[in-house]
């Protein structure tokens, strides 16, 4: 019982310790790549969203700031929605036909 | 025996052959029929509404609106721009020609032509595009497309154009059908982070309100350009009124007269043979 409660104990610890670690410059970089990426696919298809664009200005100023979680955080959402936009162009390259006049 | 596996083996390929063809036909491009079922969508939406009267945007389908419209137009908003217009459009290049040089008729009613396919360059050319290639070719600089000057020339040239019905023509050239297939597909597509379509409001909701305004209907959409919009406080093209909307729906907008802009210019105006022109407007 003692045995378990002490690992039980180390475990919160270490995952916690885990949740809290600081993004570094480097998880933001690859945060941000990936994101820029997305965008990229959504031009290439005409199909960018104002949001993707407002978070990736967010990340690079945050990134700039030395305020890498704030960075990895505005990459990320960055890179979601930029992978919305191009499900949408995708989705909607055939689904326009059925909303035409007949 | 095998002869007559052979003959309806051939049968099948041929039927096959002949489905096939029969559904890129409905499938092929036919401007004149969605035309017609274009302008009959809207004629059965808004059975009261003449078809000269849809140039007149929401005033047409929203009777309130057209009592304070009809009194905005005791001093119509866009005078100022259109008395600038006639003056620039009257003033000389510094080489001594000018707009009138560029275009047929000398300019003078001929907004309803507009725009119009070119079969030597193989692109879509609208009244701002015109405009602004007269500048370059008599060594001025291009004008900005949204507002300003060039919402100033185009209001003159629409108020000489006033009453003459849209007559915009899909010369038979594989070209023209995909620019105009081009500018159908924007209109119908949905784009940008709210996922909306240009026919999300300008058809199926179509006369109804979002927020304050009441949606225009699409069929004689663009025949009010350039218009003065009591929102923008100033004039603006119908650039303007593209980059803006596709901004609403979160979209990144494309630059002013891209070519999926000017493809759907034409798609809508074509939509809109017929419907007079009524421009320049005034719009809430």
């Amino acid at each position: 019982m003692k045995h378990a409660i002490i690992l039980a104990a180390a475990m919160a610890t270490a995952l916690s310790a885990t949740a809290a670690r600081a993004a570094t410059q480097a998880d933001a970089a690859a945060a941000l790549a990936a994101a820029l990426a997305a965008e990229a696919r959504a031009g290439q298809l005409r199909n960018q969203w104002l949001p993707t664009e407002a978070a990736l200005k967010t990340a690079k100023a945050e990134m700039a700031a030395g305020h890498f979680d704030a960075a990895v955080t505005a990459a990320q959402r960055a890179e979601a929605l930029a992978h919305r936009s191009v499900a949408q162009a995708r989705e909607q390259d055939r689904a326009w036909t059925a909303a035409v006049i007949r | 025996m095998r002869s007559g596996r052979l003959y309806r083996v051939g049968f099948a390929i041929a039927a096959l052959l002949g489905f096939v063809s029969l559904a890129r036909a409905a499938q092929a491009p036919n401007p004149a029929a969605d035309q017609r079922a274009f302008q009959a969508y809207f004629r059965s939406r808004f059975p009261t509404v003449k078809l000269a009267d849809f140039g007149n945007g929401p005033y047409a389908v929203n009777a309130l609106m057209r009592k304070q419209w009809e009194e905005i137009m005791a001093f119509p908003p866009y005078d100022f721009a259109l008395d600038a217009g006639k003056a620039a459009f009257a003033k000389p290049f510094a080489n001594g020609r000018g707009y009138a040089d560029c275009f047929p008729n000398k300019g003078i009613g001929i907004r309803q032509t507009f725009p119009y396919f070119d079969t030597k360059t193989g692109e879509v050319v609208t009244l701002d595009l015109a405009i602004n290639r007269c500048r370059i070719a008599n060594g001025e600089k291009p004008l900005p497309y949204q507002v300003g000057l060039m919402a100033a020339i185009t209001a003159y040239m629409a108020e000489t154009s006033r009453g003459k019905a849209f007559d915009i023509k899909i010369p038979d050239d594989p070209r023209a059908l995909a620019a105009y297939e081009d500018g159908k597909r924007f209109f119908y597509a949905r784009r940008g982070q709210l996922n909306f379509s240009c026919a999300s409001c300008h058809v199926q909701a179509a006369g109804q309100r979002l927020r304050g305004d009441i949606l225009a209907p699409a069929l004689g959409i663009l025949a009010a350009f350039p218009i003065y919009r009591s929102d923008w406080g100033s004039m603006g093209t119908i650039d303007r009124r593209f980059t803006s909307c596709n901004a609403q729906v979160r979209s990144v907008p494309f630059a002013p007269q891209d070519k999926t802009y000017r493809d759907l210019e034409y798609f809508l105006s074509y939509m809109s043979n017929g419907v007079p022109i009524t421009g320049p407007g005034a719009r809430p």
